[in-house]
């Protein structure tokens, strides 16, 4: 950013000894003139950290999480979220936050499940509690959480699942899959889209042309169907890992098409340009061509359209997983969470089931916040 | 290697033939692209952008390449590069060992050894240079494709060649919009030396830019030269600027050489109608001569369907009925031009003045 430094500016060394100023000859990276112009758009940069906060929670789900998810708790089925007090029943502030005991009965005339908050029984909040034990980010044991209830209290902010099973924690999990799975399946597709883009775009003739009629017949495959068959064949007893592999692949079949179009389109309009040319002229080979001086124009085009399509596989993940069509346990996804709602009564008297949703929704509109803004910063080499 | 006469300023004058030792020689040199239609793309014809074209380059001397628009100029450099894959025609370049070797049949890879002689400038500085590179990554890259230079040795070298184009080297850091027309054309002549080529195909290295910049590159490519000993083809559609520059003038209309001759006979006294209406169209330093332009009828016909018998007859205001029936060869004339008309000795045409 020296560079656009105003002369008007000199400093205090040029003007007292007339001294020519230093200046940086170098130019900005890449990085630095994204960065600037992304800068600018404030949507993007709110989109860019809803993503990062959901990244974060989902990384460290086990430290975000005050009980173990995959802790069944049969006496705690479908607790409502727990309200966090600072001013007790008495009207008493405390500096620390606390959680009643929650106690079930029945509601005298429906027989319905009540809870109740014990107003006697508080339960002070710790911060860096010990708990339950787990593995930093897979590999550095650890029993720290961000906070957690003492032995005998509770803290479910947002409620628990139908085997008592805190949903904060469980999306924060979720999260991981989700996320990973939508990266995944938009990395799939953008290395095939790209490898078959370049291809049909620089080899050109019958290449294109078979290429062409391949990703229209794909495009033409309607997606929905086709993933609901693929993915109610992969058998329940495989491996995760093969499952969510496969599950992503599944994903990416259907929209690396959009991509491979983009590439190919702008592969085509830069093509024929005279630094291409020169290239040739210089005796450059064909992958130095097309690595050095075609692929990446196309970068910018390809990060929009991966930030419009990753939202497009978490819908379609959730969806899939909420039929129970797609993510099996133990593997869980935010869709997969909600899957209990399915039938009405239980949504009815447990509304807080729905909450992964709300994961969803900032998941999606933060990737399409954040496309915005790179859309407009991704490409600051416009030829003039 | 013949004894060359030491050339003091740069050309201002068309020096004498710098060398009888032939470098190059094209001949028939033809370049035809396919025109497909229809959904099967089937070829229904071809545009003949180049359509034979013979010529002998001399070492160490400057031939011009003129011609309107259109007229296969642009594409016979490219051809001549191998950037095509020539129709026909042989290529036969003398490598600095005296042996000769056809370019047109070689395949990519064989070609590269010869990219390291036969260099290029292009016309258009803004759109020859990738943007997303920075000027030591342009200037360089020709190094690393061939493997002579790289890391330290590779920024040496491209401070050198900066400092040989007038470029500041401290800027070798920076993108190309960083610059202005004449410094990026200095960028792409750098990024043309930095292999120490001994042809250069300049592709109307000035046309893009403005004209006061013009001078500077045109004095600058004319110093590097004679430093340099290079051979020069210079591919223009302004006679005043080859003028400038050239030892010879080869004019061409429709994907032929219609004339060749040394550069101030050329202009004073052409041999072809096409070259006299050419030459009257440059407008001469002094304003109070009165210019006597010839204004050619019509268009240039189209390169697919070129006219019968000589290309030019349908707008040659000479042509008399052998021009429509029979095609003039070019053909070497008692005082040493080349020409392609029937009636090249007989016609008096009129010259600059």
């Amino acid at each position: 950013m020296t560079v656009s430094a105003p002369p008007a500016a000199p400093s205090p060394l040029a003007e007292a000894f007339g001294v020519p100023e230093e200046q940086d000859h170098s130019s900005e990276t890449y990085v630095q003139l994204v960065w600037r112009r992304f800068r600018r758009s404030r949507i993007s940069i709110l989109g860019g950290l809803m993503i990062l906060w959901l990244g974060v929670l989902a990384v460290f789900s086990d430290f975000f999480s005050p009980t173990d998810p995959t802790q069944i708790d049969m006496k705690a089925t479908f607790t409502p979220p727990q309200r966090v007090h600072f001013i007790d029943a008495a009207g008493n502030f405390s500096f620390r936050p606390f959680t009643y005991l929650q106690v079930y009965s029945f509601h005298p005339e429906t027989l319905e499940p009540v809870w109740i908050e014990d107003e006697t029984t508080k339960h002070y909040l710790q911060f860096f509690v010990k708990g339950y034990e787990y593995r930093l980010l897979g590999f550095i044991p650890w029993d720290r959480h961000l906070y957690g209830a003492p032995e005998g209290g509770s803290v479910y902010i947002l409620g628990t699942d139908k085997l008592g099973r805190d949903l904060f924690g469980r999306m924060c999990a979720a999260g991981r899959i989700s996320l990973a799975l939508s990266l995944f399946a938009a990395f799939i597709s953008i290395v095939v889209g790209s490898v078959l883009g370049v291809v049909s775009g620089y080899y050109g003739s019958w290449i294109d042309g078979l290429l062409q009629r391949f990703v229209e017949v794909v495009q033409s495959i309607p997606a929905l169907p086709l993933w609901m068959a693929l993915t109610s064949v992969v058998p329940i007893t495989w491996d995760p890992f093969l499952v969510f592999v496969i599950m992503a692949s599944i994903f990416a079949l259907t929209i690396w098409t959009v991509l491979a179009r983009e590439v190919r389109g702008k592969v085509l309009s830069f093509r024929e340009t005279d630094f291409i040319l020169a290239a040739k002229e210089m005796g450059a080979s064909d992958a130095r061509v097309i690595f050095r001086h075609l692929y990446p124009h196309t970068l910018s085009h390809v990060i929009v359209v991966l930030t419009l399509q990753i939202p497009q596989i978490i819908l379609a993940e959730a969806f899939l997983s909420f039929l129970g069509l797609g993510i099996q346990e133990p593997l869980i996804s935010w869709g997969y969470l909600m899957r209990d709602s399915n039938s009405l009564e239980t949504l009815g008297v447990n509304p807080w089931i729905l909450s992964p949703a709300a994961f969803i929704v900032i998941a999606v509109l933060g990737f399409n916040f954040l496309g915005d803004g790179l859309r407009d910063a991704a490409d600051p080499y416009a030829i003039a | 290697m013949s004894n060359v006469p030491p050339v003091t300023a740069a050309m201002a004058a068309p020096a004498p033939p710098a060398s009888e030792e032939i470098i190059l020689e094209v001949s028939g040199l033809k370049q035809h692209f396919p025109i497909r239609q229809g959904l099967l793309q089937r070829v229904v014809g071809h545009v003949k952008a180049v359509d034979g074209v013979s010529f002998q380059l001399r070492a160490r001397e400057a031939l011009g390449l003129v011609g309107e628009s259109g007229c296969g100029k642009t594409t016979t450099g490219r051809s001549i590069l191998r950037l095509y894959e020539p129709t026909a025609g042989e290529i036969w370049y003398t490598r600095p060992d005296g042996e000769k070797e056809d370019l047109a049949p070689l395949s990519d890879r064989e070609m590269k050894a010869y990219r390291r002689d036969l260099r290029m400038i292009f016309q258009d500085p803004f759109s020859s240079l990738n943007p997303r590179l920075t000027v030591m990554d342009i200037i360089g890259e020709p190094l690393v494709i061939h493997g002579v230079a790289k890391g330290r040795d590779k920024v040496e070298r491209v401070a050198d060649l900066m400092q040989a184009v007038g470029l500041n080297p401290n800027y070798m850091g920076r993108y190309p919009h960083e610059f202005s027309g004449g410094q990026r054309q200095r960028i792409g002549l750098a990024r043309t030396l930095s292999l120490s080529p001994r042809i250069i195909i300049a592709d109307e290295p000035v046309s893009a830019l403005d004209v006061s910049v013009q001078a500077q590159v045109l004095n600058l490519l004319a110093e590097i030269k004679e430093e340099r000993s290079l051979t020069l083809i210079f591919i223009a559609h302004d006679l005043s600027v080859v003028e400038h520059v050239c030892d010879r003038i080869a004019v061409m209309y429709l994907g032929q050489i219609v004339e060749l001759d040394v550069t101030d006979r050329l202009l004073r006294q052409p041999a072809h109608p096409y070259t006299e209406a050419l030459v009257s169209a440059v407008p001469p330093a002094d304003p109070d001569i009165r210019m006597n332009r010839i204004i050619l009828e019509g268009d240039v016909p189209n390169p697919a369907s070129p006219p019968s018998g000589c290309v030019f007859h349908p707008r040659c205001r000479y042509a008399e009925d052998v021009c429509k029936t029979d095609k003039p060869d070019l053909t070497l004339m008692a005082d040493g031009r080349l020409c392609r008309c029937h009636f090249a000795a007989e016609l008096e045409l009129q010259g600059i003045v």
